[in-house]
């Protein structure tokens, strides 16, 4: 239908540059095709699975030496031990509790850090007295190592949930906050100028100019404060919990089962590992307008 | 240079209800000489003035002026309560959609009158394209699209074909000389190049230190030939006007 409204458009309005130019995009998509896949196989996998095989063969030293008595299993619980223990803890639900805890305090730590750090930042980018308000406290709040709170946040808030929780949210409330606020500053004040003329009133302005101008940054943001929250979660539950992966680690310590301690460790990795590509994802999907070649949605150059 | 004041402000007194009316305008920047002196301009209501004069001679501070960007400090000025503006750069943001884009400027458009002003500066093939792959001007052609949708009855065009090629330029002038006399909005051009100015212009104003040097009526039919006696003979006066003798 598009094509056809063109193409009934009077001759007075003639085509411009980028039809012009459109025709050689076309022989750049097709190179893509073409030759892609034979670039990819000769220059991505092979050298994917030369990564690969360095920690895979790391890993079958480990088993050896542990087999062999090398390296005594107190202390450095085997691979294969560590799946068993796995594979065990998963079987009778130690795992999963623990986990959903762990999650939990996580989720509800990092969405209170969001919904602050996005207030405040907002706050303090968009007005004068609430940069001159929120800024500077934060800016010297930040340079303190929030972990060395632990102690104090034990005092105010006890020993229960609230603690971590609260943690988790003060550490990563900074980087939410510190890179939304450097977005919004940096948003072309060309487009903001244009947003007045068009005549939007400062809350449209806020939701259509600025809130998505500052997006990129606020991702940036978010992906660090995942990766401050599981740092964070690690010690609030190694410090004073009787749940969670932490604790279970804890635990082990005084059992010396260097293998539960092993399987906290992997849990944690993945979870960092998978928080952070959740994030990418996110950020892949937001923030399609940023890559040209991602256009789909129904054109035609012609 | 006092002539063409008060050639002005008869004009002024002759015309009932102009669409823009600026009086006595003046504007400062600390202690620097005035960047607009004593200004006094009236724009009749679908009446296509462009606006000339170098870098520095006010130009941009009277069309910020009009568009709301920068305070009346000294003077009055009066416009429509419907203003447009296209600038150089087309300004689309670049996370909506061409017709979001386009739909955005007026509060209540739906996305069909969206398409029917994109169809209107031939680009409603574009509409779902993100502006970043867009050619320069098919952005401008956005940005057009994106002014009419708000039916301004005060048009303003700040070079807005400035950062074009010569050929893209030309097509879109004619476009431009179309949807005036489809919307039948006043229009202020700003611009560098006469022969855009000759092109579409009924009234030529060149600018000079902050006051009008010349105001020049275009009295030629439309469309117009570059190859006019009367178009080459205001082209020089023009070119005179501004400096360039040739």
């Amino acid at each position: 239908m598009s094509g056809a409204s063109f193409h009934n458009a009077p001759p007075l309005l003639p085509r411009d540059k980028a039809s012009l130019a459109a025709p050689p995009a076309h022989p750049r998509h097709q190179k893509t095709g073409t030759r892609g896949p034979i670039h990819r196989i000769r220059w991505s996998v092979l050298p994917a699975l030369g990564r690969y095989a360095s920690p895979v063969i790391l890993v079958l030293l480990w088993q050896a030496a542990c087999s062999t008595g090398l390296i005594s299993t107190r202390l450095f619980a085997s691979p294969l031990q560590i799946l068993a223990t796995g594979w065990g803890l998963a079987q009778d639900g130690t795992l999963q509790a623990n986990l959903g805890v762990s999650l939990l305090r996580a989720a509800s730590g990092l969405a209170l850090a969001l919904a602050t750090g996005i207030s405040l930042a907002l706050i303090a980018a968009l007005s004068r007295i609430g940069e001159n308000v929120i800024d500077a406290p934060i800016q010297i709040l930040r340079t303190l190592p929030v972990l060395a709170l632990a102690p104090l946040f034990i005092l105010w808030f006890g020993i229960g949930e609230l603690p971590k929780v609260l943690l988790v949210a003060l550490g990563a409330t900074f980087p939410v906050y510190l890179n939304l606020h450097k977005g919004i500053r940096a948003i072309d004040p060309k487009l903001l100028e244009m947003a007045h003329t068009i005549g939007l009133s400062r809350w449209q302005r806020i939701r259509n100019v600025i809130l998505p101008g500052a997006l990129p940054d606020l991702l940036v943001g978010t992906r660090l404060a995942v990766s401050i929250a599981w740092l964070m979660l690690v010690v609030a539950e190694q410090i004073n919990a009787s749940s969670g992966i932490g604790h279970m680690m804890m635990d082990a310590q005084d059992f010396l089962r260097t293998d539960i301690i092993f399987v906290g460790l992997a849990i944690y990795g993945l979870l960092g590992l998978i928080s952070d590509q959740g994030v990418r994802i996110l950020e892949r999907r937001a923030l399609v307008w940023r890559q040209p070649s991602a256009q789909g949605r129904g054109q035609n150059h012609d | 240079m006092t002539e063409t004041l008060s050639h002005n402000k008869e004009t002024y007194q002759n015309t009932s209800q102009p669409a823009v009316r600026v009086r006595g305008l003046s504007r400062r920047f600390g202690n620097n000489p005035p960047v607009l002196h004593g200004l006094d301009l009236t724009i009749a209501p679908g009446e296509f003035v462009a606006l000339l004069g170098h870098s520095g001679s006010g130009k941009s501070t009277l069309l910020r002026t009009l568009a709301g960007l920068d305070p009346v400090t000294e003077g009055e000025v009066s416009t429509p309560d419907e203003i447009s503006v296209v600038f150089q750069e087309s300004r689309l943001l670049p996370w909506k959609t061409v017709w979001e884009n386009v739909a955005l400027a007026q509060q209540s458009a739906t996305r069909a009158q969206a398409t029917r002003l994109l169809d209107e500066v031939g680009l409603a093939h574009r509409q779902d394209a993100w502006p970043l792959t867009l050619s320069g001007g098919e952005a401008q052609r956005a940005a057009l699209a994106r002014a009419l949708i708000r039916e301004p009855a005060f048009l303003m065009l700040d070079e807005p074909f400035a950062a074009l090629d010569a050929l893209t330029r030309l097509r879109m002038q004619a476009l431009v000389a179309t949807l005036w006399q489809r919307h039948h909005s006043a229009v202020l051009l700003v611009t560098h190049d006469v022969d855009e100015a000759l092109t579409l212009a009924d009234r030529a104003i060149v600018l000079d230190k902050g006051r009008i040097r010349l105001d020049m009526p275009i009295p030629l039919e439309r469309p117009r030939r570059h190859a006019d006696p009367v178009f080459e003979r205001l082209r020089t006066q023009l070119l005179e006007e501004l400096g360039v003798h040739t």
